[in-house]
Formats: C-alpha cells, sequence, structure tokens
C-alpha cells in the first residue's frame, strides 16, 4: 500500500480544535480567565462609552460660562458642582475624558507606527542602516522629555490639540524603535525568514507579512503600557498649561484648576474626581496590559 | 575598565554636539530674540535697539550665534536673564542647590522605602504584606505626580497641617541656625515623596521579584544546607545579591528627577531649576530656558553614562562590547 504523499492532519484532531489551538487563541483563552484584567477592561469599555457619549448623557455646555453660578458644591443641578467660571464639573468632566483619551490614543497610534518602522528597518537591513537609525534614537531618547516637549510647545504659541499630538510623538517613539528593532533582531535568524528571502520577497513583503506577525504581541502589550503613560503626559503638560489650549476641557485643564491651596481646601469637588478618573483609567490599563503580557508569554503557567 | 570609561565618554561627545545644536535651533525658532536680556524694555526707542541688537551680535550670521553661544555656555556664561536682570549662571547657581536638595531627599526616601518594602514583599511572597505592598505598587506606579502632589497637600498640609504646601524656606528663618535647616527640611520632604512615589513603586517592585528569584538559586540552597539561618541567608546573601542591579539605577535617577523636578516644583511652589525652566517659558526669558534645557539634557546625559559605568562595574560582561 503506497503512502499519501500529501501530508494530512490526524483524524483525532478536529478541525475547530486545530483553530482553537493557535498562539493568539491560547493567548486569548488566558487573557480571558484572568478575572483582574477582564474587570479592568470592561471599566476601561465603560470609561471610553460614558466619555464619548457625553452629549447624549448631559445637556449643560462644557464650556459656558454662567457667573451667577460660580464655585457651586455639589447639587441636584450639577452633580459635581461648578468651577470658578461657573462651568459644570460633571459635563466637563465627561467632555475632558473625551479629549483625554482620544489623544492618547492618537499619539500611541502615532508613536507605535513610528517606532515600529524605524525599528524594523533597524532590525531587518542591520549594518550601516542599524547603526545610522539606533544612534538617532539614542539621542531622542537623551532628551530630557518633559522638557523639550515644553520648550517645543513654546515655539508654536497658541496651536491646538493637533500640536500636541504631533511634538509628543516625535519625541517618544525612541523605546519602541528600540524594542521592535530587538525583537526583529531575534525573529529574523528563523528559517522562515532564511526561505521568505530565497523564494523573492521583497524586504516590505518580508517585514510586514512574516516578521511583524510574529511580534505583533509584544507590540500590542508596549502600545498598552503606552497608551497609560501618554494619557498622563497630556494631563501633565496640561496641567502645567503646556498642553491642551485652556478653553478645551480636558482632564489636565480640570485639575490645573486646583493649583492654589484655597481650591483645594474648599472645592475637593473640582479635584478629586478628575484626579480619580486619570489615576482609574491608567491602574485599568495597566492591569490589561499585564493581563496581556502574561497571556501572550508561552511560559507563564496562568 | 578605564578603557571603557574613556570609549564610553568619547561616544557621548557627537551627542552633546547634536543636543547643543538642537537647543539652540529651538531657541532662534521661538518668537522674539533667543538671546533678549540685555535691552532695556522701558527704551523703545528703534535707534537703541538696533544698536543693541549690533551690539549683542544678533545680525551675525546665525552659525557664528550658535559659536559664541556654545563656548560661552561651556566657559560659564549663559547670558543674561531678561526678567531677573542677573547673569544666567548666577540664577542657576541659587536655584540649583534647592532641587539638588530635593532630589538628594527623594533619592534617599525612594531608596529606603523600596528596599524595606521590597525586602519583606519578597521575603514572605503571597501573603498578605505581599499583597498590601503591591497594591501600593499598583497605586504608585498608576497615580500621575500632580494629582498625588494635590493629595499630599491637601491630607498632610491642609487637613493635618504636619508639613507646609509652598515655598522652600519660611519667612524669617535665618541661615545657619538649627530652626532654619529644620524649616528647609520640613519644606522638602512632601516634595521629595511626591517626587520619588514611582520609582519607589518600580524598585519596590524590582527587589521583591529579584529576592523572589534570587531565593531558588543554588547558593542559597547551599545555605540553607549548611545551617545559615534564614533571616541571615535574606539579609546578608540575598540582598547583596540583589541591591546590586539597584545601585545601577542611580545613573537613570539623574535623568528622571531633574525633569520629573519640574512638575512636583512648580505644584509646591518649590524654587528650583524646575520651577524657574516653567516660569522663564511663560515669560520668554529664552536665556534662562535655554541654559536649563542645554543642563538638563547634560545631566541626563552624564546620568547615562554614570548607569553605564555603574553596570560595567557590577557586569564585567558588559565592557567587552
Amino acid at each position: 500500500m503506497s503512502q499519501t504523499t500529501t501530508p494530512q492532519l490526524p483524524p483525532t484532531v478536529s478541525e475547530s480544535k486545530v483553530k482553537g489551538t493557535s498562539p493568539w487563541a491560547i493567548g486569548m483563552r488566558k487573557f480571558f480567565k484572568n478575572k483582574l484584567a477582564v474587570t479592568s477592561l470592561l471599566f476601561l469599555i465603560i470609561m471610553f462609552a460614558v466619555s464619548f457619549s457625553a452629549d447624549l448623557l448631559d445637556t449643560h455646555d462644557p464650556t459656558k460660562v454662567d457667573i451667577m453660578s460660580i464655585n457651586e458644591a455639589p447639587s441636584k443641578d450639577h452633580y459635581l458642582g461648578t468651577d470658578e467660571g461657573g462651568r459644570d464639573v460633571y459635563t466637563r468632566l465627561l467632555h475632558g475624558g473625551q479629549v483625554s483619551l482620544t489623544i492618547g490614543l492618537s499619539i500611541t497610534v502615532l508613536v507605535i507606527i513610528t517606532g515600529t518602522i524605524f525599528g524594523s528597518i533597524a532590525g531587518y537591513f542591520g549594518g550601516w542602516v542599524d547603526s545610522l537609525v539606533m544612534r538617532f534614537t539614542d539621542y531622542v531618547l537623551t532628551l530630557p522629555f518633559l522638557v523639550f516637549v515644553i520648550v517645543v510647545k513654546a515655539i508654536f504659541v497658541d496651536t491646538g490639540v493637533l500640536t500636541l499630538i504631533f511634538v509628543v510623538s516625535l519625541l517618544s517613539w525612541g523605546g519602541t524603535a528600540r524594542m521592535v528593532r530587538g525583537k526583529i533582531l531575534s525573529e529574523k535568524e528563523n528559517e522562515y525568514v532564511l526561505s521568505a528571502i530565497s523564494i523573492g520577497c521583497k524586504p516590505s513583503k518580508v517585514i510586514f507579512k512574516h516578521l511583524l506577525p510574529n511580534v505583533i504581541s509584544t507590540i500590542i502589550v508596549q502600545s498598552v503600557y503606552l497608551l497609560a503613560a501618554m494619557i498622563v503626559i497630556e494631563t501633565a503638560l496640561s496641567f502645567l498649561g503646556f498642553g491642551v489650549p485652556a478653553n478645551i476641557p480636558s482632564w489636565g485643564n480640570i485639575m490645573s484648576t486646583a493649583s492654589t491651596p484655597e481650591v483645594i481646601e474648599q472645592q475637593w469637588w473640582i479635584w478629586v474626581p478628575a484626579g480619580l478618573c486619570i489615576t482609574s483609567t491608567i491602574l485599568a490599563i495597566n492591569f490589561v496590559g499585564e493581563g496581556l503580557k502574561d497571556a501572550f508569554n508561552p511560559k507563564s503557567l496562568r | 575598565m578605564v578603557s571603557f570609561a574613556i570609549r564610553r565618554f568619547l561616544a557621548m561627545i557627537p551627542i552633546l554636539i547634536l543636543l547643543s545644536v538642537t537647543v539652540f535651533s529651538l531657541a532662534k525658532l521661538m518668537p522674539g530674540d533667543a538671546l533678549t536680556g540685555k535691552i532695556d524694555p522701558n527704551n523703545a526707542n528703534p535707534e537703541y535697539i538696533a544698536k543693541m541688537r549690533e551690539q549683542l551680535g544678533y545680525n551675525d550670521p546665525v552659525p557664528v550665534q550658535y559659536v559664541k553661544w556654545v563656548t560661552g555656555f561651556f566657559q560659564g556664561d549663559m547670558g543674561d536673564s531678561f526678567v531677573h536682570k542677573m547673569p544666567v549662571t548666577q540664577l542657576i547657581g541659587e536655584r540649583i542647590e534647592n532641587t539638588v536638595m530635593l532630589a538628594l531627599a527623594s533619592l534617599l526616601i525612594t531608596y529606603v522605602v523600596a528596599f524595606i518594602l521590597g525586602m519583606i514583599a519578597g521575603r514572605w511572597p503571597y501573603r498578605w504584606s505581599d499583597h498590601l505592598i503591591l497594591t501600593f505598587n499598583y497605586i504608585g506606579y498608576a497615580v500621575p505626580s500632580f494629582f498625588a502632589a494635590i493629595v499630599c497637600i491637601y491630607i498632610f498640609s491642609i487637613q493635618l497641617g504636619w508639613f507646609p504646601a509652598s515655598g522652600s524656606i519660611s519667612v524669617g528663618a535665618q541661615e545657619g541656625t538649627l530652626y532654619y535647616y529644620l524649616e528647609r527640611i520640613k519644606h522638602t520632604i512632601l516634595p521629595a515623596i511626591v517626587l520619588g512615589l514611582f520609582n519607589t513603586a518600580a524598585y519596590t517592585q524590582f527587589l521583591r521579584n529579584d529576592v523572589i528569584e534570587n531565593a531558588s538559586k543554588d547558593y542559597v540552597r547551599t545555605a540553607m544546607a549548611k545551617g545559615t539561618k534564614t533571616s541571615a541567608i535574606y539579609n546578608k546573601h540575598i540582598l547583596r545579591n540583589s541591591l546590586i542591579p539597584m545601585v545601577t539605577f542611580i545613573g537613570l535617577d539623574i535623568g528622571t528627577l531633574l525633569s520629573g523636578a519640574v512638575i512636583t516644583e512648580t505644584i509646591f511652589t518649590y524654587p528650583g531649576l524646575g520651577q524657574l525652566f516653567i516660569d522663564s517659558v511663560s515669560s520668554r526669558d529664552y536665556s534662562v530656558v535655554m541654559a536649563i534645557s542645554m543642563l538638563l539634557a547634560i545631566m541626563s546625559l552624564v546620568g547615562n553614562l554614570i548607569a553605564d559605568l555603574l553596570y560595567s562595574v557590577v557586569d564585567p560582561r558588559i565592557r567587552l562590547r
């Protein structure tokens, strides 16, 4: 009896089970077993949903100044009171969340794209390309981040949110590039890369089709942590007055009202909710990041 | 070792040149004159301004201005402050003392707290004490420093009245008296705690994981087999091995602390470099902005160098690179 030439799956393994055991599926299953991470993910989803449906949930205008009702304590009319301009803090919190989360996400996307491109070019080509790109990356990483963001923001006085996103992204892709380069460097030693090159794949195809899918899990984890860091950066910069323009509500701008001891002492409703929103969001993002890291790590037992 | 240090130092020079070019170009891009300071704002006579501009070299070609600034900077002449009407070098000299004190206090608190918490959590992992410390770490990671600062001010300054919320010294304290030094310390504690919060959480976590990892190593088993007391194993054998990587963090701390001081000092209105920086950016005092950004960039570069050197002392394999 002649042997079959085409390799076939052993009959005992059913189709669905093969699908279920891809590294991605294993990771997802591990992730959804992690209660803390799933709870955090749910919390984040709610946070995003509430912030982005601010107009539906609340009818106050976040920027309307009302001198008849300044610095009011929380009441039925204003769930979280009003600030020194008579603006409803609860409304501003919702709209602020929208702004802060959008900025955080945008910067993260830009940073991940830039970092991945630079990192994979350096890692794949090696040689002088690698040293050139990495020296440049080293240089970007040496710049004291906060100081240079503030200096660059000072050049573009009175510019909007887009400048902020651009400036912060420009100064923070270094870490991602370094990480992606390291991953690509070790991944390209595998034989499948050699075979892809030898059948004539272009470098761009090898990188995007073969290498990146294999390092994507690390990039995802990195981007989750990055999101947390970037939300903090936005709020810190806005707090100092170098972030989002003062007329747009953001979590950092709301907090910046609390820069005098009087406000801190007498008007907790201005700074406590915004501070808690930022902290709990960052906390939840970190838990999700840790859950993903665990889930994608084949060595972890959970 | 020496050759490694020299090589590392030489590799710093091109980055230093690039840094100075960056700082100079950014300052040139800022609206107004980057080197303003000597022109009297009350004298708006166009002839006078034109004469001063010529005299101060603003009409020179840009490369000439750059060389002038760089040579001046490294000789300790950083120009004059427009707002404070004094040489920037003197101004920075007055402020840097406060920032250094804040950074040192922060380092001390960070390492002492991280050391104690990390050892406790690592020695008895997965117990209630470990869970408590882990919770502290997660919060320390997540809470932004300005929120932590406001909470600290609210609790410790306003409600409890233990520490002052702003400044670096009370009015009327005479330099040299014991009261003066006690006041300085009192004013520094809160900002130092806030400044070091993130690092404390990170190092506690690091030490904990390192202690747990070390506890399963062969040398610990040997020590146990020889009948060494558990406390001695943890406090001597494991501690020494776990402290080594933590020492190398000090270099990196220099950069993070000085940058982090920008936020902390602003909230606590602590008169250090960070607050001076923010004030100067707001009042467009460019010579000060240039000097401080250059200074902080150099410090973070030096910090990286120190970290590398310490690391190569700890792990000689690094030197072979």
